[in-house]
């Protein structure tokens, strides 16, 4: 067997995957009758649906005629640094408020760029963390730490 | 009269100082993210409903709206003196007004765009006022199976109209449909698929999913994209086109906006389609063009600009009235009722007539607003396309995360949002669409809940969709829908039709 198709091929095998997930962990709950329908009878329906589908398009991706469906490569650098950057916000806003936070977003994130500039970063992070204070912070009344825990009282 | 009762009361609703400055906020914003490449309506939406959460619903709704046609504008801009296109709405733009650009008429064919979209704008939105009531009163006619029939229609319409594998958008929106399950079931109070994770048991975020899926992986895309693009910012030119220009736009105009209206009300519908639809209608029936389309022929601007206005209006039509998102920017306008505790569906009409008409009456200040904005004001605008996008997306990013944060006020949100993002990307590289999973999102949990009630009523028989005459119409277009597009030779138009832009 050759995969000819490789988007189809694998949506397809992601697609019987969540289907499989669903149709799974929805036997936790349960069915009901037809009149009267549990919490599993819709996402079993659905998950069932969804594994098909996902067989269809896969099987479709073995069986294609040209081979013109190939994954371009997978970039990891943008990838990792921009949801790391989200990450670490997320992780930062308690314990260490808004503005470290958004420093570690903005810069973190910039090194997902090719032309990074550090002068032009560090101007860019005064100048939003500015903005949101403005806009966010006063203008808004946002509830959210802005100073470190250290420096809160 | 009603009509024009119903019309006072919207303008005497969207012409507060309030509601004019956030239908003013609504379509500057819209415009910005128009000529910025590289960021769509759907995510700026998606970014900015959390920001809306303390405003009255009828400013954040008018506001939102406004973002969405204001893109419109915004997207022909870029289109035409960068040959990018702003909006994906603005990709058969490209094509004939990039040409027009080269030949010195870039000013011309703003004007085109601009003034084509104005008059669309205000006849889709004097379409939309109109068609609203009796809409609504077929739809008091609707009962649990019906509405379940028409959600069918409605996703079905999605896919079929949208470009791209039959099959994947299908799976997209089944999937949609069981992310929008995650959480506690409202009829068993069961928390599903939450796996003891307390943030899950109210359900995945909305905003997450189609920030996640729309905004980040939008992104990342770009930062794997590197190419120069020559910009005619300069030589904007005179902006009045001449005679043989007028002439040539006016039919096609006229033409585009009669698409659009009826596009746009279609489920699937929207800006998007609408302008795919009025180039080729163009392309087919004028006789030797002069100049070739191709090459800067005027209603190869003139159509599909007025077209996707057009259609953006219309495409209100179904969400308003009958609580059924045809697209993902309605999803996320119906996202952004549900926020604002107002159940989306006919009964917005006389709970909220304030809000409904006021709304409608907000889009044709805002298109007014945006003639404004577009032509006299169209240098501001060309000088942002000089802001480099590494500044940019990292200023897009802090906006992101912190509207996620600010609903819930709550620091897991904004991590569920980065795996969304993943998930995204993953979907970007195996050429997935994401928008039909976005509106099986939205509509999972009210599919569900009208199919139990229906077969409640109907004490577990399933025949009730059949024997239902609406119902069984709705049901029967579904299934026409997919016949057709499933026919080989449909399906190799319906694929040229798509390419015609690239």
């Amino acid at each position: 067997m050759q995969i000819r198709n490789a988007k189809d091929f694998w949506s397809g095998i992601l697609f019987a995957s969540f289907g499989a997930f669903f149709l799974v962990f929805a036997r936790d709950y349960d069915m009901g009758k037809a009149a009267r329908m549990g919490p599993a009878f819709f996402p079993t329906v659905l998950g069932g649906l969804l594994m098909l589908l996902g067989a269809i398009v896969a099987a479709r991706g073995l069986t294609a005629r040209s081979n013109d469906g190939r994954i371009d490569r997978f970039q990891f650098k943008p990838l990792a640094l921009v949801l790391g950057a989200v990450v670490a916000f997320g992780l930062l806003l308690q314990p260490a408020g808004l503005l470290f936070a958004l420093a570690a977003l903005v810069i973190i994130s910039s090194f997902g760029s090719d032309e990074f500039r550090l002068r032009d970063v560090l101007l860019l992070t005064i100048f939003l963390a500015g903005l949101v204070l403005v806009v966010f912070i006063y203008g808004l009344a946002m509830t959210v730490p802005v100073l470190p825990g250290f420096l809160r009282d | 009269m009603d009509l024009v009762d119903n019309l006072a009361l919207g303008f005497s609703t969207a012409l507060t100082l309030a509601n004019l400055a956030y239908a003013f906020a609504g379509v500057v914003i819209g415009t910005l993210i128009g000529v910025l490449p590289g960021i769509g309506p759907v995510a700026t939406l998606a970014m900015l409903l959390p920001t809306t959460y303390a405003l009255e619903p009828t400013s954040a709704l008018i506001m939102l709206a406004g973002i969405y046609y204001g893109a419109q504008y915004g997207g022909s801009t870029t289109a035409i003196l960068v040959n990018l296109p702003g909006e994906s709405s603005s990709v058969v733009t490209c094509i004939d007004g990039y040409q027009m650009a080269r030949r010195g008429r870039a000013g011309s064919a703003l004007a085109v765009a601009a003034l084509g979209s104005f008059f669309a704008g205000t006849v889709g939105t004097l379409v939309l006022a109109a068609l609203a009531g009796p809409m609504v009163e077929l739809a008091f006619k609707f009962g649990p199976a019906e509405y379940f029939s028409l959600m069918v229609l409605g996703l079905i319409g999605a896919v079929v109209l949208a470009s791209g594998s039959l099959v994947k958008a299908i799976a997209m929106i089944v999937l949609g449909l069981l992310l929008g399950l995650v959480g506690t079931d409202v009829n068993s109070g069961v928390a599903r698929f939450s796996f003891d994770i307390p943030e899950l048991t109210d359900g995945i975020g909305f905003v997450g999913v189609a920030m996640g899926v729309f905004g980040f992986a939008e992104i990342i895309a770009n930062l794997e994209q590197k190419g120069a693009r020559q910009v005619f910012t300069d030589r904007v030119g005179r902006l009045l086109p001449n005679r043989k220009e007028f002439a040539y736009a006016i039919p096609a105009v006229l033409r585009g906006t009669g698409l659009g209206c009826l596009l746009g009300v279609l489920p699937g519908g929207g800006a998007l389609l609408s302008s795919f639809a009025a180039y080729t209608l163009e392309k087919k029936i004028t006789r030797n063009p002069d100049p070739p389309f191709g090459q800067g022929n005027v209603r190869g601007v003139a159509a599909p600009e007025s077209a996707n206005n057009a259609g953006a209006q219309t495409s209100f039509i179904p969400m308003l009235t009958l609580g059924i998102p045809p697209n993902a920017v309605m999803a996320l306008m119906v996202g952004a009722m549900t926020i604002h505790n107002i159940q989306p569906g006919p009964q917005v009409m006389t709970s909220n007539p304030s809000l409904f008409w006021g709304l409608i009456a907000s889009m044709w200040i805002g298109n007014l607003m945006l003639v404004v904005l577009n032509l006299p004001l169209i240098g501001i605008w060309v000088q942002l396309l000089k802001v480099p996008y590494r500044l940019l997306y990292p200023a897009i990013l802090v906006f992101c995360c912190i509207g996620v944060y600010s609903i819930n006020n709550n620091s897991f949100d904004v991590t569920m949002t980065a795996l969304f993002g993943a998930l995204g990307y993953l979907f970007y590289k195996l050429g997935c669409e994401p928008a039909p999973l976005i509106l099986g999102f939205i509509l999972g949990p009210m599919m569900e809940e009208n199919l139990r009630r229906a077969m409640l009523l109907s004490r577990g028989d399933a025949t009730v969709f059949f024997t239902r005459p609406l119902s069984l119409i709705l049901l029967l277009m579904a299934v026409a829908l997919v016949v057709i597009v499933a026919l080989p030779q449909i399906g190799r138009k319906r694929e040229e039709a798509f390419q015609d832009s690239e």
